[in-house]
């Protein structure tokens, strides 16, 4: 009995060490610290993401923003000078808008910032005992800090340069479009009036042909009689000849008329069409000019406004300089955070407008308007989506990896001559999570 | 019975020392890796690379002013290699010698750590002893970096550089060969696109487009595919390489067996 408790004793614990060292590898099927393993596994991460039960969600938003951009590239129908001229003046407006609205923002929040850093230090001052405008804190305006004005500054000039070259490349994009535009219907206008002439040519020659048949004939016919002359036979060759060079000169002379028409009409549209580039051109020169200058006296009248750093009269103990600094610092953070989130704005707004006026050019390949918007939100979606599931990948692959023992893990392995393949576990892991 | 119990033991402890030993011998620990974006965040690379990024803006406006001069397509090609040459001087005399003295610090931090081979961090999942902090440490440091003492020991980690592979006869063929299939698929699609009426069926005819070029890409690529790594894996074997990963993903270190693959290849 007790030789039988022992044996069945040590049976289970032989049972208990092997499960026991099963279950600290981590598995029974792959000898991790082998030579062929080396405590290194891969993992395919591409085929384990197409594993993932998120993965149709990702699969369909993929679809959805290659549909847009499908469809972004697809040929348009060629807009008239006419069309692309107000659409722009639309887009340019847009533009115009977009700045005003950027501005106005950060010259309210330079104004708003500027007055409660104002107050802040009058209260600060104040509790120290001393004068506020013997400390340098008068007007709210001059209370705008140096630092502040010089940025605000440096912001308007790099935003006045970054106009300028974008005016000024639109408008040349727009000069390139109106010329070839007007060009082409130049040539159109030009291929119709040759195409009428060869018409004309042809109505003629049918005529011709119409009203000498019956003649023709006559004469064909009495050239088929034997009993005719030598003379006679001449004579009537010589008739059908004069008719076909009576008819042969009405066509020579029309075409020359044509020939001459149609140089005079060609000299006629090249200087119409000239003239026409050169007007559009102008009038877009001047709408540059004017749109810079517009822009040139508004950052000035900004600047003009920033108003001059405040002079104080008295020392100011060094802690309530530093409380001081500490609140400018404050206030100049907050508003350099709203001014570039203004700015951020400002430039997403300008990217689809500069979408929209190359795909107005015949240039744009990319989504503009409504459907940038919407692409946007999907490549949003598509990326969290993304992040998640990869995240997940990762967080499961290091648990396996650590539960089984390995001491490194890898991904995107070109090839394999030893090393464990982790992707069918994690498969199997991420399915089993998910059921 | 305490035979049984003692015999029980010793096969135990044996089993226990047949496979511990094994264990530390065989795990693979000289494999480090860096976070490359994390050196590329440096002031001083940032400093550089909006230096590099002016001075190609600038460029950009002297070449197309040049191309627009060319008189013929000879002209263009000349064009072309000379500003590709004054980007590449730029960048060589602005980011070649932080480049340098980043390989230095990376060779002294694996010789230091014993590594044999440093990967990029995006390639590693788990483990691996990362060296990004030292190496950062090191560059920025006002010190000289010395060149290392020893060059790297022989890694169990090879790479081939699958953009040298890409370059094959075969494998250009097939890639134009895709090319042309999906120009000749985009009107089809694009006819079926502009008749599809609301968001699903549009998505629906991106996701036949999508499938078209998949199957014909597996018809054209997949078996060069397969064949490149079947060649990769042979080699790995001969060189007794536990894993191969692409070039680009290896930073320092490693074994370089793109010509054999190559050779392989050619067979």
């Amino acid at each position: 009995m007790s030789r039988m408790h022992s044996t069945n004793r040590a049976r289970a614990a032989l049972a208990g060490w092997i499960l026991g060292a099963a279950v600290l590898c981590g598995c029974s099927h792959v000898d991790v610290h082998s030579n062929a393993v080396r405590g290194v596994a891969y993992i395919r991460v591409d085929d384990a993401i197409k594993h993932h039960p998120l993965y149709p969600q990702l699969e369909q938003l993929n679809n959805a923003i290659a549909a847009i951009n499908f469809e972004a590239a697809l040929p348009r129908a060629p807009l008239t000078p006419a069309q692309i001229a107000a659409q722009t003046k639309d887009l340019n407006a847009q533009l115009q808008a977009a700045q005003s609205r950027a501005n106005a923002i950060i010259g309210t929040k330079q104004q708003q910032y500027a007055q409660q850093e104002h107050d802040a230090q009058v209260a600060a001052v104040k509790a120290a005992g001393i004068d506020p405008a013997a400390a340098g804190l008068g007007q709210v305006m001059n209370a705008t800090s140096a630092q502040q004005a010089q940025q605000a500054a440096a912001a308007a000039q790099q935003g006045y340069a970054a106009y300028q070259q974008g005016v000024i490349a639109q408008d040349n994009a727009a000069m390139r479009s109106v010329a070839q535009q007007l060009s082409k219907a130049a040539d159109d206008k030009f291929r119709a009036r040759a195409e009428q002439y060869q018409q004309n040519e042809s109505d003629l020659s049918l005529k011709l042909a119409q009203e000498n048949s019956a003649q023709r004939m006559a004469l064909r016919t009495q050239l088929n009689t034997l009993s005719l002359s030598a003379d006679q036979r001449k004579s009537v060759n010589d008739q059908l000849a004069a008719l076909d060079k009576k008819e042969s000169d009405q066509m020579g002379a029309l075409r020359s008329a044509d020939a001459q028409a149609l140089g005079a009409y060609r000299k006629q549209l090249a200087a119409q069409t000239s003239s026409q580039i050169r007007a559009q051109q102008t009038a877009i020169q001047t709408q540059t000019g004017a749109k810079l200058a517009q822009r040139r006296d508004a950052v000035g009248a900004q600047l003009r406004g920033l108003g001059a750093p405040p002079v104080p009269t008295v020392s100011l103990p060094p802690n309530l300089r530093q409380q001081l600094g500490q609140i400018h610092q404050q206030y100049a953070s907050k508003f350099q955070a709203d001014a570039q989130q203004a700015v951020e704005e400002y430039q997403a707004t300008k990217s689809d407008l500069d979408a929209q006026f190359a795909a107005l050019h015949g240039q744009g390949t990319t989504a503009t308007g409504a459907a940038a918007v919407q692409l946007r939100n999907l490549q949003k979606r598509q990326g969290q989506l993304q992040t998640q599931i990869q995240d997940q990948i990762q967080r499961e692959a290091v648990r396996l990896a650590k539960q089984m023992g390995f001491s490194l893990v890898l991904d995107d392995v070109q090839a394999a001559n030893g090393g464990y393949d982790l992707t069918n576990d994690l498969i199997h892991d991420l399915e089993s999570q998910h059921e | 019975m305490t035979r049984r119990y003692i015999a029980t033991l010793l096969l135990l402890l044996g089993l226990s020392a047949a496979i511990a030993p094994a264990a530390i011998a065989a795990d693979l620990t000289d494999v480090g890796f860096i976070d490359q974006s994390a050196l590329g965040s440096l002031p001083a690379f940032v400093a550089a690379n909006q230096q590099l990024a002016t001075y190609k803006e600038q460029l950009n406006g002297q070449f197309a002013a040049a191309m627009r001069n060319a008189k013929s397509d000879a002209d263009k090609q000349r064009i072309s290699l000379q500003f590709q040459q004054e980007y590449s001087d730029k960048q060589n005399e602005l980011v070649g010698p932080l480049y340098q003295r980043t390989q230095l610090a990376i060779a002294n931090v694996s010789s230091a750590h014993k590594l044999s081979v440093v990967v990029d961090k995006r390639i590693v999942i788990y483990g691996g002893q990362d060296i990004t902090s030292d190496v950062i440490s090191a560059v920025r440091s006002a010190a000289a970096i010395p060149q290392p003492q020893a060059s790297p020991p022989p890694s169990a980690i090879g790479f081939v550089d699958q953009s040298a592979l890409a370059n094959s006869a075969d494998v250009k063929t097939a890639s134009s060969q895709l090319q042309t299939f999906q120009q000749q698929q985009q009107p089809i699609y694009a006819k079926r696109f502009k008749d599809a009426t609301g968001d699903v069926a549009k998505q629906q005819v991106m996701a036949d487009y999508n499938k078209a070029v998949q199957d014909e890409q597996n018809k054209l690529l997949k078996p060069l595919v397969d064949q490149t790594k079947n060649a990769t894996a042979s080699v790995a074997r001969s060189k007794s390489l536990l894993l191969v990963v692409d070039r680009a993903d290896v930073v320092f270190g490693g074994t370089d067996i793109t010509q054999d693959v190559q050779n392989a290849l050619n067979k």
